[in-house]
């Protein structure tokens, strides 16, 4: 942030008005210094390490300074990485889907249909799931799907299931929701929410039923905070390790499981680097085009 | 006398203890221009939304053609409204938000580009027909506001201060373009304003609300000379309000006797004055001449200016008479401009007796 913040202008001389800017400037410095240079310290120097480190090899087990291409050559053209990459890519893909429609009723009723006092109630109980670690949330979905667990107990009597889930991709999806869904209806929440009451009085003015107004108004006005709220779903469930292990098996593996393969097996860490470089870019391309997505005009249709 | 076109019956609207609208009666007949005004938090915007069904009365009947009409959603309603902010859909053209209404109700493409075409070119923005709206002014987002809204063809407008975001001197202009629209089209308008001169100016009849109850409902002129109640008296301004005690004369004539001095006024028809109880009086301003000597004739007080205000081309010359009493006189630039006056110099006001009237007590 080296914005400066703004200076209420009083029209004094200018000399006055310009070394208040400046005092403005050094103010909004010093307070935004510290996060700066925390990323930069813990976020930019380590991504820079981890891309020189692509270029390093390995010999004997001993991780050794290098400028080889061999790791990018071998993960680009390994079977194992292109697979893992199209099946962690797909699921991840079909999370953000699951959770943005799964979410949207939900975040429908908690914009429009509750009491302020209800809502600030279940906005609190979404933030809930975040104060228990992630993994003992997954542990606990895994004691509910396992074969003697509460759900196929509940199910057997009917003659149902058993449910297989787990060790399966769809027990990975489920994973990726426990971790995405809470986040997803809150975001979804804010951003219907903000969307002005009055574009949504004009429609049912002119004659646009409540359930068309959802399409014809609500969505497109609330586009931005919805893309957003997918995208963070597809990004955090991409990067997620601990659904994958323990709800999906490992089998197949996610480039999450892969680059833990590769450093636990052979201490490679150059070409796990290699497979964090490119999730990393992979994101950061999502990320762009999602972007451009939501804030790019929308094509008018004839 | 053909029934109205609608009846509010008996409305209230109650958000919690606080009644927005309470007990609220009129009817609008067809074509008519009807403004509601009253200063923020009388009720009139509440009362609009009722019409348009987008707030729902807690009790009493709004009528369309006899037909009750509380339970109707809004989008079963014909009642477009422009809105004060206009509520503009951002994510469309201008051509799609004219065209917005038009779809819902499912109009094949052409038909619907057609009438969006007519409208826009009525309304002078058919240029505009494919920018954002983001990129308009305010006085060409009322407009396709106003042409979304019109393109239903609808039997009534509903327009919430249409006029008080817009700069002064688009204003005027869009004033006389809506009362030229409402006399073209012969469609029913509600207005909602707080601004008497807005009101006035373009409406058959007006209706002064004040905390959730109807004060007054007339002809501006009606309202302008015979005001109901001392409300109505200082909200349409130009009014002088005079208090005092009251004197039946022997004509049946009834002096007041205030800090104005001693003056007099017709009695009123309904209720009777008596002699010696409180009474109000209320002399449009621009009734009052002002003279450099007394005459003997008519109601004349002696006075001396204190301010002399210049808007547009009427003048409002401020008066303290020697009792305490302040009056106002309304002129005309032209008028004061033969006879300037200068702060402190002592005058004389003047009007006939039957221009003003007691208030009723």
């Amino acid at each position: 942030m080296s914005e400066p913040l703004p200076t209420p202008d009083t029209g004094t001389a200018p000399f006055t008005a310009t070394s208040r800017r400046a005092t403005a400037a050094r103010f909004a410095m010093f307070w935004g210094a510290p996060p700066a240079l925390w990323q930069a310290a813990f976020f930019l120097v380590p991504l820079g390490f981890l891309v020189a480190m692509t270029f390093w090899s390995v010999k004997s087990f001993r991780l050794t300074p290098d400028a080889t291409l061999a790791n990018w050559t071998f993960i680009l053209n390994a079977g194992f990485f292109r697979n893992a990459y199209v099946y962690t890519f797909w699921l991840s893909a079909l999370t953000a889907v699951i959770a943005s429609v799964a979410a949207f009723p939900a975040a429908y009723t908690l914009a429009y249909k509750v009491s302020p006092a209800t809502r600030r109630f279940m906005i609190f109980m979404l933030v809930v799931p975040f104060f228990t670690s992630y993994p003992v949330r997954i542990y606990s979905t895994q004691i509910f799907f396992s074969p003697q667990g509460i759900i196929n107990t509940v199910l057997a009597p009917l003659g149902l299931g058993p449910l297989q889930v787990l060790n399966t991709p769809t027990g990975t999806v489920v994973g990726y929701l426990v971790l995405t869904l809470p986040l997803v209806v809150l975001l979804q929440t804010f951003a219907l929410a903000n969307v002005p009451r009055t574009l949504i009085e004009a429609a049912h003015n002119l004659g646009c039923g409540r359930f068309r107004t959802i399409g014809t108004v609500i969505i497109p006005s609330a586009r931005i905070g919805l893309i957003v709220a997918g995208t963070f779903a597809f990004v955090l469930a991409f990067g997620d390790y601990v659904a994958p292990t323990y709800l999906g098996g490992s089998r197949p593996p996610t480039l999450s499981i892969l680059i833990a393969d590769q450093v636990k097996s052979g201490n490679n860490w150059p070409r796990a680097s290699v497979v964090a470089v490119m999730m990393i870019v992979t994101l950061m391309v999502v990320m762009l085009v999602m972007i451009g997505l939501a804030y790019g005009r929308r094509k008018e249709r004839p | 006398m053909a029934a109205p076109m609608i009846e509010i019956d008996r409305v209230a609207k109650q958000y919690g203890n606080h009644a927005a609208v309470a007990d609220v009666s009129f009817t609008i007949d067809k074509g008519e221009f009807i403004a509601l005004m009253g200063p923020s938090g009388c009720g009139k915007t509440t009362t609009l939304r009722m019409i348009a069904g987008l707030d729902q009365p807690t009790s009493g009947e709004i009528r369309l053609w006899g037909r009750r009409l509380n339970e109707d959603a809004p989008w079963e309603r014909d009642a477009p409204l422009v809105w004060q902010s206009y509520a503009l859909f951002p994510f469309l053209s201008v051509r799609k938000n004219v065209e917005f209404g038009l779809k819902q109700r499912r109009l094949p493409a052409t038909e619907r580009r057609k009438k969006a075409d007519e409208w826009m070119e009525r309304l002078g923005i058919a240029g505009l027909a494919e920018r954002g709206v983001d990129q308009l002014s305010g006085g060409q987002r009322q407009r396709v506001a106003l042409a979304r809204a019109l393109a239903l063809e609808p039997e009534m407008l509903l327009l919430d201060e249409p006029l008080s975001a817009l700069d002064p001197h688009l204003r005027v202009r869009m004033q006389s373009e809506l009362v030229r629209l409402h006399r073209e089209l012969g469609i029913t308008f509600i207005c909602v304003t707080h601004s008497h001169s807005e009101a006035f100016a373009m409406a058959d009849r007006v209706v002064i609300m004040n905390e959730g109850r109807i004060q007054q409902i007339g002809a501006p002129r009606e309202i302008h000379r015979r005001a109901a109640n001392r409300f109505v008296a200082e909200f349409v301004g130009g009014n002088n309000i005079f208090t005092g005690t009251a004197c039946v004369e022997a004509d049946g004539s009834i002096a007041l006797v205030g800090p104005v001095g001693t003056v007099h006024a017709p009695a009123p028809t309904e209720a009777g004055i008596v002699t010696g109880a409180a009474a109000t009086l209320v002399v449009p301003a621009d009734r009052i001449e002002l003279a450099a000597e007394s005459t003997g004739s008519g109601n004349e007080v002696a006075a001396r200016v204190v301010t002399v205000e210049f808007v547009g081309s009427t003048v409002t010359v401020f008066l303290e008479t020697e009792g305490g009493g302040e009056l106002r006189a309304q002129r005309s630039l032209h008028e004061m401009e033969n006879t300037p006056l200068a702060v402190g110099q002592p005058v004389v006001a003047r009007w006939s007796p039957s221009q003003g009237f007691f208030l009723p007590a």
